[in-house]
C-alpha cells in the first residue's frame, strides 16, 4: 500500500510513453459525439469537440510531463550551481547572488510566471521560460544554506589544504552531501510545476488550442460542468492523483533520507 | 479555564454572526428589481460613440431617436414623421410622444440639430462616417427641422437611428457616457459595480450585472439570483436550462451576422482563389446542426433573407474540402497553407474556431488561433493588424452597412471596412443602391466568409411575465416586462434557506 505514488507515476509513464508512440489523434474533432458520456466508444466520454477526453488526457500528461522534468532539470541545475557558489564563496558574490535570489523570491512565483507569459505572449516555450525565471530560487537558497555549513566541515577544509581547487571542492566533496535534500526538494516543485503549468493554461497563457493541456481541459471542462460533469471530474481526479502521488513520494523519500529518523 | 470558555463562546457567536451576514447579502436585497445578467456591460452610454452590442442595446432604451424599424426592418417614425421635400431634402416633424428628456427638459428640433451636429464635428467619432452625406442642418420650429443632403439618398430616415441628447448639455460638454441623460423610457440610475435603470412608466428598477462565466450566469438564474438571461451560452447550457423548474426559456430565429473578415492587404488573399477555398473548406451546417443555438441558420450576406434588401437568391458555399484544395493549388501555393486567425478570449468563440481548423485541415489550410482579450482584438481588427478574424454584426437594420463594411471610401477610422476591400464595382453599386446586385457582387469577391445569423434565446424565471425576445438581441422587451405579484410574498422561496 505504501507503494501507491509509485504505481500511480507509473501508470502516468506507461500513458505518456503511449501516446507518444501511438499517434491517438487528441485533436480528432467529431461533431457527432459532443460531449457524449462515458461509454462503448470511449472510455472517459468526449469533450465539447466531440474529442476523446481519455486520449487528450495522455496527451495532456506528455505536456505536464514535459514541463516539470525540463523545468525541473534547467532550475535544478542552475539553482544549485548559484547556491554553491554563494555558500562557498562567501563576501560579495553571495551578498549579490542572495540580492537577486530575494528579489525573485519577494515575488509571488505564479504572479511572476503569469507577468511573463503576458508579455512575451501565450505558448509552451514561453511558459517554459516564465517556470524557469521563478522556479531556480528554491533550489538556490537550500543549496547555499546548506552549502554554509558544509564549508565548516573537515573534510572540506582538508581538501583545500590539500590545494583542491573550487570547482572540484564543490563538486567532488559538497554536491554529494547536498544531493538528498535537493531531490527531495525537485520532487516538491515537481507536483508544484504540474499545477503551475495547469493554471497558466488554465489561464489561457500555457498551451494554445487546440493542444492538449490539463489546464485549458479543465477550464473548458468547468463551462460544462452542468451539463458534463464526467469532463472536469476526469481532468480534476488525474491532476490531483499525480500532484497527490509526487508529493507523498517526496515525503518518503524525505522519510527515507532524513538521518535522524533512519536511527529509529 | 473560564476564560477559554468565555474566548470560544465570543469566537462562536462572530461566526454565526458572520455566518448570518454572508447569507443576508446573498439575499436578494431589492426583492421589487428585476435583475438581468449580462455577459458584457456597456463600454459607453454615449450614444455618439457606443460601438459595440451592449452599449448599443442599453442606449435604445436610455435614449430615443428620431426613426425606428419595423419587424420588417423598414423605417418608421420614431419621435419624428418625415417627408421627402426633395431627393435632397428630408424635413422631420416631432410627434408628441417621447419629448421629455430624464431631467425634465423638453424635447425640441434643436436638440436634435444639436445631436447631429455634435455626432459631425466630433473628430473621434466612429459614427461621424455615416451622416457625412449631410451638408446642413436647419431648425424651423420647435418641432420641425430640414436635412439638406449632399446627393440623394432615398434611405436616409433609416440612418437617423442616434439617440437624441439635450443641447444645453452637448454644449457643456457633459459626460453621457457615465451620466446619460436621454428621453427613452428607461431612466439611469446608478452605475457602479452592477448598471441601474429605472423604467419611467412604472419606476420599476432594473439592474444590470456583469457575469462573465456562463455557468455562473445560469447558476445565478438557476437560484433565483438573476430573472433574466439573454444570449451568449453555449446551446448545451441552454438545453440545461430548458430542464430546470421554474424557468421559462424562449428560443427565435436571429438576425445577427457571424462572419470570418479577411486582410486585403494580404498577399495571398488577394487572390480570389484562395478566399473561395475558404468559403468551401467550413462545413457550416455541421458547426450549426451540432454547437449553435436552436435558431441559427446559414448566412451568405449581411442582411437576412427577410429583410426588405435582403438576398435570398444567394447559392451557398459548400463544404467541399477537395474543391478547396483544388482551388488553393489553381492560385499556385504550396500547401499547407498557413494562415493566423484572431478571435476574443470567450469560450465559445475559441470552440468556433478550434472547429473551423480542424476542417480547414481537410482542405490543406493550417490555420492558427489567436485568442486575445476584447481590448486588444478590437483594437488589431480596426487597425488592420489581421490576416483572418472572426465577429459578429449585431442589430443591423439598413443595407447602410454594405456601405460601412465594404465601400472603399469605409476605410477605418472613416467606417468599418477593416480588410481594406475596394472594389469599383462594388462602390458603384452600393452607391447607386443596387443591392441585389451589390450583395451577388460581395458574394461572389468574398470580403467576409459568411457564416450564419446565431439563434437568440432567452430564458426568464416563471415569475417574469411578458419578457419578448427580439431577433437581434435587443433589450427592447424590457419596457413590457412585469414582476409577476408571487414572488415578493415568498421572498426567500428561492435562495437557501439557512446554512
Amino acid at each position: 500500500m505504501k507503494r501507491w505514488p509509485y504505481w500511480v507515476l507509473g501508470f502516468w509513464l506507461v500513458v505518456v510513453a503511449c501516446s507518444l508512440l501511438y499517434d491517438m489523434q487528441p485533436d480528432a474533432i467529431s461533431l457527432e459525439q459532443v460531449l457524449a458520456p462515458p461509454g462503448k466508444s470511449t472510455l472517459l466520454g468526449t469533450d465539447d469537440l466531440g474529442r476523446n477526453i481519455a486520449v487528450r488526457l495522455a496527451a495532456g500528461a506528455g505536456v505536464s510531463m514535459l514541463v516539470a522534468l525540463a523545468v525541473t532539470a534547467v532550475t535544478l541545475t542552475l539553482g544549485t550551481m548559484i547556491g554553491l557558489l554563494s555558500g562557498y564563496c562567501g563576501g560579495w558574490v553571495d551578498r549579490l547572488l542572495m540580492q537577486v535570489t530575494d528579489v525573485f523570491l519577494a515575488f509571488p512565483g505564479i504572479l511572476l510566471a503569469i507577468a511573463f507569459a503576458a508579455v512575451l505572449g501565450p505558448g509552451l516555450d514561453n511558459l517554459l521560460l516564465a517556470l524557469c525565471m521563478t522556479s531556480w530560487v528554491g533550489y538556490a537558497r537550500l543549496t547555499r544554506a546548506q552549502a554554509l555549513s558544509l564549508r565548516q566541515r573537515q573534510h572540506v577544509q582538508a581538501a583545500q589544504s590539500l590545494g583542491a581547487s573550487a570547482g572540484r571542492i564543490m563538486r567532488k566533496h559538497m554536491l554529494p552531501l547536498l544531493a538528498a535534500p535537493l531531490v527531495v526538494e525537485a520532487t516538491y516543485s515537481i507536483a508544484g510545476l504540474v499545477i503551475a503549468e495547469a493554471s497558466l493554461s488554465f489561464l489561457g497563457l500555457g498551451i494554445q488550442a487546440p493542444h492538449a493541456s490539463w489546464g485549458s481541459m479543465l477550464r473548458d471542462g468547468v463551462r460544462y460542468l452542468l451539463v458534463a460533469p464526467h469532463y472536469v471530474l476526469a481532468v480534476g481526479i488525474s491532476l490531483m492523483s499525480v500532484v497527490l502521488a509526487v508529493n507523498v513520494l517526496g515525503d518518503q523519500l524525505r522519510d527515507a533520507w532524513d538521518v535522524r529518523r533512519a536511527k529509529d | 479555564m473560564p476564560r477559554q470558555v468565555l474566548r470560544l463562546g465570543a469566537l462562536a457567536i462572530l461566526m454565526v454572526a458572520s455566518l448570518l451576514l454572508l447569507d443576508a447579502c446573498s439575499r436578494d436585497s431589492r426583492p421589487g428589481e428585476i435583475r438581468s445578467a449580462v455577459s458584457q456591460l456597456p463600454q459607453t452610454l454615449d450614444p455618439r460613440y457606443a460601438t459595440d452590442a451592449a452599449s448599443a442595446r442599453v442606449n435604445r432604451l436610455l435614449y430615443r431617436s428620431l426613426v425606428d424599424f419595423d419587424e420588417h426592418f423598414r423605417s418608421t417614425p420614431s419621435l419624428a414623421s418625415w417627408r421627402v421635400l426633395s431627393p435632397r431634402l428630408f424635413r422631420f416633424t416631432l410627434g408628441p410622444s417621447g419629448r421629455t428628456f430624464h431631467d425634465g427638459r423638453y424635447l425640441t428640433a434643436e436638440d436634435v440639430a444639436a445631436t447631429y451636429q455634435s455626432v459631425l464635428e466630433l473628430p473621434d467619432s466612429p459614427h461621424t462616417g455615416e451622416f457625412a452625406n449631410i451638408s446642413k442642418i436647419e431648425v424651423r420650429d420647435e418641432n420641425t427641422l430640414d436635412f439638406f443632403l449632399n446627393e440623394a439618398d432615398s434611405n436616409f430616415p433609416a440612418r437617423l437611428v442616434l439617440g437624441i441628447l439635450p443641447a444645453e448639455l452637448i454644449a457643456r460638454s457633459h459626460d453621457f457616457s457615465r451620466q446619460p441623460v436621454g428621453s427613452g423610457p428607461f431612466k439611469f440610475f446608478a452605475w457602479h459595480r452592477s448598471l441601474n435603470l429605472d423604467r419611467i412608466s412604472d419606476k420599476q428598477r432594473f439592474v444590470f450585472e456583469e457575469i462573465r462565466d456562463p455557468t455562473v450566469r445560469v447558476l445565478k438564474l438557476v437560484r433565483g439570483e438573476t430573472d433574466i438571461l439573454q444570449g451568449d451560452l453555449p446551446p448545451e447550457l441552454v438545453g440545461y436550462l430548458q430542464k430546470q423548474p421554474g424557468l421559462h426559456v424562449q428560443e427565435s430565429e436571429g438576425s445577427n451576422f457571424a462572419y470570418i473578415g479577411l486582410n486585403f492587404q494580404d498577399a495571398v488573399l488577394q487572390n480570389p482563389l484562395v478566399r473561395q477555398a475558404l468559403a468551401h473548406a467550413i462545413d457550416r451546417q455541421a458547426i450549426i446542426r451540432h454547437t449553435l443555438a436552436g435558431g441559427s441558420r446559414l448566412a451568405e450576406t449581411i442582411l437576412p433573407p427577410e429583410h426588405w434588401a435582403g438576398n435570398a437568391s444567394l447559392e451557398p458555399y459548400t463544404y467541399d474540402p477537395e474543391a478547396a484544395r483544388e482551388l488553393l493549388h489553381r492560385a499556385g501555393l504550396s500547401l499547407p497553407l498557413k494562415l493566423v486567425y484572431k478571435t476574443s478570449t470567450d469560450a465559445q468563440r475559441v470552440r468556433l474556431a478550434t472547429m473551423m481548423q480542424a476542417q480547414m485541415r481537410e482542405a490543406g489550410i493550417q490555420l492558427e488561433i489567436r485568442s486575445l482579450d476584447w481590448g486588444t482584438f478590437f483594437d488589431d481588427i480596426k487597425r488592420g493588424n489581421f490576416q483572418l478574424y472572426g465577429l459578429m454584426w449585431v442589430g443591423i437594420k439598413t443595407p447602410e452597412i454594405y456601405h460601412l463594411a465594404f465601400h472603399s471610401s469605409s476605410i477605418p477610422p472613416k467606417g468599418a471596412n477593416r480588410g481594406h476591400y475596394i472594389d469599383r464595382k462594388t462602390d458603384e453599386l452600393i452607391t447607386v443602391s443596387d443591392w441585389p446586385n451589390a450583395t451577388a457582387r460581395i458574394h461572389e469577391q468574398l470580403p467576409y466568409i459568411p457564416l450564419w445569423y446565431e439563434g437568440q434565446f432567452a430564458a426568464t424565471r416563471k415569475h417574469i411575465v411578458g419578457y419578448q425576445l427580439k431577433p437581434d438581441g435587443s433589450w427592447d422587451g424590457l419596457v413590457n416586462v412585469k414582476r409577476s405579484k408571487l414572488k415578493s410574498v415568498f421572498p426567500g422561496k428561492n435562495t437557501l434557506e439557512g446554512f
